[in-house]
């Protein structure tokens, strides 16, 4: 079932993609643009990234592609609704895109991703992984939320019940005590893994998005002020008549 | 969810990518090199999401994919108002037309 | 005298004198800055000169009471009894000082400053009964240290001070002298007041004259830093500062000789005069090397009262007695030198220093050789007569009371240095002078040419009184002549300026006249010049005369004493009795020649007119001084105030000094002369005023008929004794000579080879150009040419268009990439 959902999406995704490359109508190109972001928010579902993905169907979808076909439509007059490429460079930016994907491919699938994680695990840094499923926290957009306004609650939660969780993953076996409190000694700033330092590690890992969503809220201003100056209509100066 | 694994994601966050450059070297219209744009903020984004749901990541991920996406609102914005200054003063969207650079 | 009253006395003398020595100075400096922007037409620079040297004159003046005051000089007791000269002068300083002794010694010991005042140190001592003799050749002097220009261990060259009756005499003198002269060349040269000048003796091509703008400005700034110059001489402290402004001297000299630089003869003149001092000034050197090696300072004497510090060259030289301590005979002999104390002086090595006898002889040889050269003496007298191409002032001031003074102020200050065979040359060479110029001057007919002769043979007196041990004759005769000669010359000045410059006496005649003040006050300085005097002696005054006689009768009187002891030299008592005969004729030849008898120009007659009173005035100031500032001869105030500085050991004769066994007559035996001296003078000088009047006044002989009697004699004296053509001969015509060969050594060797080196380093240059344009700047150039076309080639990726840019970036990470996998495997 994942994988034949993944499938489809991705498919949908990816040919989509293409298809805003290969059209030539503005129009055209949106609405593969809106296809393809609308099944980008459903692999970012897939994800359990609920939130995410919702804010990208109303942003995106909703907003900005929304944006962009007002653009068309205040610029598009007749002959600039399709505005052909020359098919030499299409070669070109094709030669170029293959050996782009050539590249990042083999990068993507040459990485031993499961290997790495649980490496990084032995190292000792914690793994949030499966913490948020919805069933037991109701999706992501609680925790989110509380991130951006500076508590970082799947963290806090995560380090709490430590010692309850750790029976449940699957290499803390591996662990045995003593070794444990001689690694929480010499790595007490990794928080959760060592309830002596549960306060602590409560105060250096709980860093919240305030400030970045502050000013990202004031960026926003900026931006649409500066949008609205760009924008509006020039005042045409009148000519004297004499 | 490990039967998709990480790989895939990923393949589809370059595909996006890769899509998102071509558009943008290719399309004359200027409309076209920011939905280009787009394209490669959701490659981007998708990687993001990917790595925080199957690495240490994350909600730390999530949140900057939410931080990309607004970004990209915010630059939609203010590229359509450039696009339509563009418009006002050229009477076209072709970006060619826009060649001070040239040496 | 109380140390007090010496310390108080000494540092207002100290800045009075340095007051008068510094204004000219100034003066100099605001004239010939100023001068440019005061414009030709302003006299504000002679007002300015004027003003500068009075005020030094008034400066001079106080000093000058300040000392007779502080000296205790009572006029009467010296010289009443003249026999007791030698005594005198101790008891002067006996008398003024034996009150204050304890006082001095104590006080004085504590005092440090840099002016000390002189103690009479050995009857001081004798008084306390200390062993300590005080070596002080000198009785009274002060001395101190203005600035240490360097120092080289323990010796060092310093501007030093050296105040003395003589100094303070010296002073008032020049400057008394130099504001009349002045005064006078504001009248004279009122001609330079313009914008173009017209100077007649210089001939330009087309028959015309030479024109220039005036240069009145510039003619008393070089007054002023004469007289800074020769003041500066006068005030100096050692040998080496006398020697500094004596260049300066010779420098201002030079440039106001060749005022006239644009006439040939003056421009050679005044090369002349500098060359001729040169010659003198390489002996100068010398004896300044010596002392410098053997005594190791530069200072005349050092008065300190405390006898702390470097002791003075003076005082090395003399014991208290003013003796030379020497050992050994002949060239074996030694001088021993003196500490202050009164001991030997030894030396690091504990030996007691000395100094060959032989060296020193040198030396003081050397210090004259200067004196020579300065003061005209044979055989370098030749430079005088041509300086007399400089304006008259010049030659008044120049030539005949300070610049030419100089010399014989030296070898009077200088003379404790001097042993007996040193003076028996300066004698010599002063009586061969005098007599030299005297009988050049009888044949001369250019007016000026008369005194500048004349001038020749009073220091030729000077000298000559020197030498036979009349140090106060000597220096007597400077400063009374000093105001007959600037006298005479500045009514020499008179009669050019009245007659349009004219200066040939054969054409002038009957001008008394026309000019009356010029007339007499030339009258008063010929009288004196001559020795004339009415044979009476009044008490307290002495003879009735004009200061010449005096001077003249005490140098006679000095050199009939000298013959007497020294029956071997007599011709140095004949030869100035002569030339006193000969004075007087040719004196009394050129007076007559230009105010008496028929006029020999008409033209030059009728437009002959009195001075204007700028220049009368002085002439009669002059004219006062020249009459009476001897007055009371040998025990007059003038006398005594040179007796003060005169050295110990002149008072009491020397018997059988040097290795040459010379006689030196005492103040005694002079005195006992005296009588017979001063007969035998005035009867010659009679003489020759009798034979002047008989020839030019009377016309009783025809001077024409006697110049083709002595027709070869007159033509030998004509020619100045042959002289310049015996230099000519000896000197120039051989290094014109040398100097063809060296020409042609030029020419042929060096000029060739510099040539063919020359030509060398063409040849290596226009190779190396070759190589530069071949290979350097091919080079550059090509470095340039590919920098810029791939500037150019470049250029066209910069197409402008955006999406290129894109293209660019992905294809280049892409590369990036490729490059990364192929270079770092993992």
């Amino acid at each position: 079932m994942e994988s034949l959902l993944f499938t489809v999406y991705a498919l949908a995704t990816c040919g989509a993609a293409l298809g805003v490359v290969l059209s030539q109508n503005v129009a055209r190109m949106a609405f593969w643009l809106v296809v393809s972001l609308g099944c980008v928010a459903g692999l970012f579902f897939m994800l359990n990234a609920d939130f995410v993905g919702a804010t990208q169907l109303l942003i995106y979808v909703g907003g900005t592609v929304v944006l962009l076909i007002f653009g068309v439509m205040l610029t598009a007059s007749g002959p600039f609704n399709t505005i052909k490429s020359e098919p030499a460079e299409m070669i070109q930016a094709g030669v170029i895109g293959i050996a782009l994907l050539a590249i990042l491919i083999p990068t993507v699938t040459s990485v031993d991703w499961v290997g790495n994680r649980d490496t990084l695990s032995h190292a000792g840094v914690k793994s949030p992984s499966g913490e948020f499923n919805q069933q037991g926290e109701g999706g992501t957009s609680r925790h989110i939320g509380a991130a951006l306004l500076g508590v970082r609650v799947d963290q806090a939660d995560a380090s709490a019940p430590s010692e309850a969780a750790e029976a449940h993953e699957h290499h803390d076996a591996d662990h045995d005590h003593g070794h444990e409190h001689a690694h929480g000694e010499e790595a007490h700033s990794h928080a959760g893994h060592d309830h002596a330092h549960a306060e602590v590690s409560e105060t250096n890992q709980a860093s919240g998005y305030l400030l970045p969503f502050e000013i990202i809220s004031v960026h926003l201003l900026v931006v649409l002020i500066g949008a609205s100056y760009l924008a509006r209509a020039k005042r045409r100066v009148e000519q004297p008549t004499s | 969810m490990e039967s998709v694994g990480l790989s895939g994601y990923l393949i589809v966050g370059a595909v996006l990518f890769v899509c998102g450059v071509i558009c943008m070297a290719t399309k004359r219209n200027g409309i076209g090199i920011l939905m280009g744009v787009e394209l490669v903020l959701n490659g981007a984004n998708l990687n993001f999401v990917a790595f925080s749901q199957h690495t240490h990541l994350g909600l730390d991920g999530q949140i900057a994919s939410l931080f990309v996406i607004v970004l990209a609102a915010a630059e939609a914005a203010v590229a359509l108002a450039i696009a339509l200054n563009f418009y006002n003063n050229h009477l076209t969207i072709d970006v060619d037309r826009a060649a001070d650079l040239k040496g | 005298m109380s140390p007090d009253i010496y310390i108080e006395t000494g540092t207002t003398l100290k800045w009075l004198l340095t007051t008068a020595w510094l204004l000219p100075l100034a003066g100099f400096l605001i004239e010939v800055f100023g001068g440019y922007w005061s414009g030709r037409k302003s006299r504000a620079a002679a007002y300015l000169a004027v003003g500068c040297i009075a005020t030094g004159f008034v400066c001079s003046l106080i000093a000058l009471l300040t000392w007779i005051d502080a000296a205790n000089l009572n006029v009467s007791d010296i010289w009443q009894n003249p026999g007791a000269v030698a005594a005198a002068s101790h008891e002067v300083s006996e008398a003024t000082h034996a009150d204050h002794e304890h006082d001095a010694h104590h006080a004085g010991a504590e005092h440090d400053g840099d002016h000390e005042h002189v103690a009479p140190s050995h009857s001081e001592a004798e008084h306390h009964g200390h062993a300590v003799h005080g070596n002080n050749p000198l009785k009274f002097a002060f001395n101190g240290t203005f600035y240490t220009l360097a120092k080289f261990g323990s010796i060092q060259v310093t501007l030093d001070y050296y105040i003395d009756g003589l100094t303070v005499l010296m002073f008032t003198m020049v400057t008394f002298i130099a504001t009349c002269i002045h005064l006078f060349a504001i009248g004279y040269m009122s001609d330079e007041l313009t914008e173009s000048y017209e100077d007649h003796q210089v001939h330009l091509p087309g028959g015309k004259h030479f024109h220039r703008p005036g240069r009145f400005y510039r003619f008393f700034s070089f007054l002023s830093l004469f007289c800074f110059a020769m003041l500066g001489l006068v005030l100096a402290g050692n040998i080496f500062q006398v020697f500094i402004f004596w260049e300066l001297v010779g420098v201002c000299s030079y440039l106001l000789i060749g005022f006239y630089v644009e006439r040939k003869s003056a421009s050679t003149a005044a090369n002349k005069a500098f060359i001729m001092n040169r010659v003198g000034d390489f002996g100068f050197l010398i004896g300044l090397m010596i002392l410098w090696t053997w005594f190791g300072t530069f200072q005349f004497a050092n008065t300190n009262p405390d006898q702390t510090g470097q002791q003075g060259l003076f005082q090395m030289v003399r014991t208290d007695t003013g003796e030379i301590e020497t050992e050994g005979e002949g060239l074996n002999r030694v001088a021993y030198m003196q500490s202050l104390s009164g001991q030997r002086l030894m030396g690091n090595d504990g030996q007691a220093r000395r100094i060959p006898y032989w060296l020193l002889v040198v030396a003081g040889l050397g210090i004259f050789a200067g004196c020579v050269g300065k003061s005209a003496q044979f055989p370098l007298q030749t430079w005088l007569p041509d300086a007399m191409e400089g304006p008259t002032p010049v030659s008044a001031l120049v030539h005949s009371a300070t610049m030419v003074a100089a010399g014989v102020y030296l070898a009077g200050r200088f003379f404790p240095m001097f042993t007996p065979e040193v003076l028996l040359v300066i004698a010599y060479v002063g009586a061969i002078t005098a007599f030299i110029g005297a009988t050049i001057a009888l044949v001369v007919t250019d007016i000026k040419q008369v005194l500048a002769y004349s001038t020749i043979s009073q220091l030729g007196y000077m000298m000559l009184a020197i030498g036979v041990g009349g140090w106060l004759a000597g220096l007597f005769h400077l400063i009374t002549h000093a105001f007959f000669k600037s006298l005479m010359f500045l009514c020499s000045g008179s009669v050019i300026h009245g007659c349009h410059h004219e200066q040939e006496m054969t054409k002038m005649g009957g001008l008394y006249k026309k000019m009356p003040i010029t007339c007499w006050t030339m009258w008063i300085g010929v009288v004196a010049i001559s020795g004339l005097a009415i044979p009476i002696t009044l008490p307290y005054l002495g003879a009735i005369a004009f200061s010449g006689f005096h001077s003249k009768d005490a140098i006679i009187a000095s050199s009939l004493s000298f013959s007497t002891l020294n029956p071997t030299h007599s011709l140095l008592f004949f030869i100035p009795l002569i030339t006193a005969g000969i004075t007087a004729f040719y004196m009394h030849r050129m007076w007559f020649m230009t105010f008496f008898g028929k006029p020999k120009d008409h033209h030059v007659h009728e437009h002959a007119h009195e001075s204007p009173w700028v220049m009368c005035g002085p002439l009669l100031a002059l004219s006062f001084f020249a009459a009476f500032c001897a007055v009371g001869g040998e025990s007059g105030p003038l006398a005594k105030l040179l007796l003060t500085s005169e050295p110990t050991h002149v008072a009491g004769g020397l018997q059988a000094a040097g290795n040459i066994g010379l006689n030196l007559p005492s103040h005694h035996d002079i005195h006992e002369c005296h009588g017979q001296a001063g007969v035998m003078a005035l009867l010659a000088a009679l003489m020759g005023a009798v034979i002047a009047y008989l020839f030019y006044c009377k016309q009783a002989v025809d001077p024409a008929l006697v110049k083709a009697r002595f027709e070869s004699a007159h033509r030998f004296l004509k020619s100045k004794w042959q002289f310049d053509e015996i230099y000519d001969a000896m000197f120039t015509r051989p290094v014109h000579v040398v100097a063809k060969w060296c020409t042609g050594f030029d020419r042929e060797a060096l000029d060739r080879f510099l040539h063919s080196c020359a030509s060398l380093a063409v040849g290596i240059a226009q190779w190396d150009r070759k190589f530069d344009e071949a290979v350097v700047d091919r080079i550059v150039n090509v470095l340039g040419e590919v920098t810029f076309a791939a500037g150019r080639t470049l250029k066209g990726v910069q197409t402008g268009r955006l999406r290129q840019y894109v293209m660019f970036i992905a294809a280049a990470v892409v590369c990036l990439f490729v490059v990364l996998f192929l270079f770092l495997p993992r």
